[in-house]
C-alpha cells in the first residue's frame, strides 16, 4: 500500500477507506463538518482531490467511488446555479438527492460503528475457550433448522471440484488396427529371426494394445506367416518367421 | 445419584453448542427452565469461588463452558498462535448490517455500504456467521440472508436484543425512535460505540 501526499496536506493511504462512503464520512470527519449541514462545495472538491490520488485494481469499487463522485459534482453544479439569489440553496430536486446523501452517511457511520462494537465483542469472546468438537455420538434426527441452501450448495460445488481434480483430462491414444499390427509385426520379422510378444505392447502394456496385438499374432498364424510359442502358461511368447511349412502352437 | 449441578456440569462439559435451559431441564427431568437455570448459577457460583479455570457464559440462547479469559495468553501458547482469526473490518460492518436488519438481502446491504458485498458475505456465510433465510419477494429474488446461532457465539451475545442500540434505519425489529445522528465528526467516534439518547448525538436540522 502507497502512501500519497495530497494537495489539502492530508496522507492518504490507498486502499484504506472501504468505499465511496468510507472516504466521506472520513472527509466529514476531519475537517469537523456536521452531516446535518454538508457542505457539498467543499466536500466534492476534497472527495476528488482524494480520487485522483487513489488507485484502484477492482472495477467494481472504482465504479462506486466515481457514481459518488458524479453524484457531489451534479449537486455542486446545481449549486453554481442557484435558483434565488440565497446561498447553498438547491432547487427541491438537488436538495432532496443532498439529503439522500446525508441519510446514507449517517446510515453507513451507524454501521461502521456497529462494525467496531462487534470488533470489540469478538476481541473479548476470543480469550475464551469452549469445546470446539463435541464427542458425544450424533443424534438421531438431524436438526433441520441448521441446514441451508447455502450449505448444499457449497456441497456440490466441492463434489464438483472434487471430480475435477481427481480425474484429470486423459487423452487415451487410438489403439492401432489389427492389420496394423500385422504389417507392423511382419516388417520387423524381416530385420530378424524371431522376437517378443512383450517388445510388441510396449512398456505401458495397454489392455486394447495387448489385445490388438494377440489378435494381430493369431492372425498371422493362421495365414501361416509366423510361428508362435509360449513355452509355460502366462510365459513369454516368442514370434518367429515361419519358413517352409506351417508349424503353431499358440 | 449424582448431585443435579455435578450433572449439568458434566452436560455442559459434554455440549460443543450452547445448551438451552430447556434441554437441561429435558435431561434432568425438572419441573421448569428456570430450576435448570438455577442450577446452573449454582454451578457458575461453586466455579467462581472455587477459582476454577473454567466459567460458564450465556450466550446464542443457552449456556457454555468456557475457560476463563485469563487463561487466554496459556491457551494460546499451547495453540502455537498469537491470537485467533479475526474478521476483517468490511466483515464486521457488513455482519452488522446483516444483524440489525436482518433478514436483508445482498443489494440492501450493498446500498448502506456503498459498495459490492458479494466477497465479503460469502466470507461470512462460509464461516457460518450468517445463512440464507430464503428469498426476498422483489426484481431478482434476491437471497435473504439473517445471522446464526455461531454469530451469537462468537459474539458473546444471547440473542440479538444484546446489540446495542442504535438510531435509523439500522433499528433493532422492535425499536422506532425518533432519528438522531449518532456520529459526526472524530470527537464523537467514541459516543457511537455507546449510543443512546441525549449524550453527544447531534439532532438533524431537517
Amino acid at each position: 500500500m502507497s502512501t500519497t501526499e495530497t494537495p489539502a496536506g492530508l496522507t492518504l493511504r490507498v486502499g484504506e477507506f472501504e468505499g465511496p462512503l468510507d472516504l466521506l464520512l472520513h472527509l466529514c470527519r476531519t475537517s469537523e463538518i456536521d452531516l446535518a449541514a454538508l457542505p457539498v462545495r467543499t466536500i466534492t472538491d476534497q472527495y476528488l482531490t482524494h480520487l485522483e490520488a487513489m488507485e484502484f485494481r477492482d472495477l467494481d469499487m472504482a465504479g462506486a467511488y466515481l457514481v459518488m463522485a458524479a453524484t457531489l459534482i451534479y449537486l455542486k453544479s446545481k449549486l453554481l446555479v442557484p435558483p434565488d439569489e440565497t446561498e447553498e440553496q438547491l432547487d427541491p430536486e438537488a436538495e432532496a438527492l443532498r439529503q439522500e446523501l446525508e441519510l446514507r452517511l449517517r446510515e453507513y457511520a451507524r454501521v461502521k460503528a456497529v462494525g467496531v462494537w462487534l470488533g470489540e465483542r469478538e476481541a473479548e469472546q476470543a480469550l475464551l475457550w469452549g469445546r470446539p468438537v463435541s464427542e458425544l455420538p450424533s443424534a438421531d434426527e438431524i436438526p433441520l433448522e441448521d441446514l441451508s441452501v447455502h450449505l448444499l450448495e457449497r456441497a456440490i460445488k466441492r463434489l464438483i471440484e472434487e471430480q475435477n481434480r481427481v480425474r484429470p483430462r486423459e487423452i487415451a491414444p487410438e489403439p492401432p488396427s489389427i492389420l496394423e499390427r500385422m504389417t507392423e509385426i511382419l516388417s520387423v520379422l524381416r530385420d530378424t529371426w524371431s522376437l517378443l510378444f512383450s517388445s510388441l505392447t510396449g512398456g505401458e502394456r495397454r489392455r486394447s494394445e495387448v489385445v490388438v496385438t494377440l489378435l494381430a499374432v493369431l492372425e498371422l498364424v493362421k495365414m501361416g506367416r509366423i510361428r508362435a510359442q509360449q513355452t509355460e502358461l502366462f510365459g513369454e511368447i516368442v514370434i518367429e518367421r515361419q519358413t517352409g511349412e506351417t508349424m503353431s502352437n499358440a | 445419584m449424582p448431585e443435579s449441578s455435578d450433572i449439568v456440569e458434566a452436560l455442559l462439559f459434554a455440549s460443543d453448542a450452547p445448551l438451552e435451559a430447556e434441554r437441561i431441564r429435558e435431561v434432568l427431568d425438572l419441573a421448569d427452565a428456570g430450576e435448570a437455570r438455577t442450577l446452573v448459577d449454582a454451578l457458575r457460583e461453586r466455579y467462581e469461588t472455587a477459582g476454577r479455570a473454567l466459567t460458564i457464559v450465556e450466550v446464542g440462547g443457552g449456556f457454555r463452558m468456557v475457560t476463563r479469559p485469563e487463561m487466554a495468553p496459556w491457551l494460546l501458547r499451547l495453540a502455537k498462535t498469537r491470537t485467533k482469526a479475526r474478521l476483517s473490518r468490511p466483515a464486521l460492518e457488513a455482519l452488522a448490517i446483516v444483524a440489525y436488519r436482518e433478514p436483508v438481502s445482498r443489494p440492501e446491504v450493498d446500498a448502506l455500504r456503498g459498495v459490492n458485498s458479494d466477497a465479503v458475505l460469502d466470507s461470512l456465510l462460509e464461516r457460518r456467521l450468517i445463512r440464507i433465510a430464503g428469498r426476498k419477494d422483489a426484481p431478482g429474488r434476491p437471497f435473504l440472508y439473517e445471522t446464526t446461532r455461531e454469530f451469537l457465539v462468537a459474539f458473546g451475545l444471547r440473542d440479538l436484543g444484546d446489540l446495542p442500540k442504535v438510531e435509523g434505519q439500522l433499528v433493532l425489529p422492535d425499536g422506532a425512535a425518533p432519528e438522531t445522528a449518532v456520529v459526526a465528526t472524530d470527537g464523537q467516534a467514541q459516543a457511537e460505540q455507546d449510543p443512546g439518547p441525549g449524550g453527544t448525538d447531534v439532532t438533524p436540522g431537517s
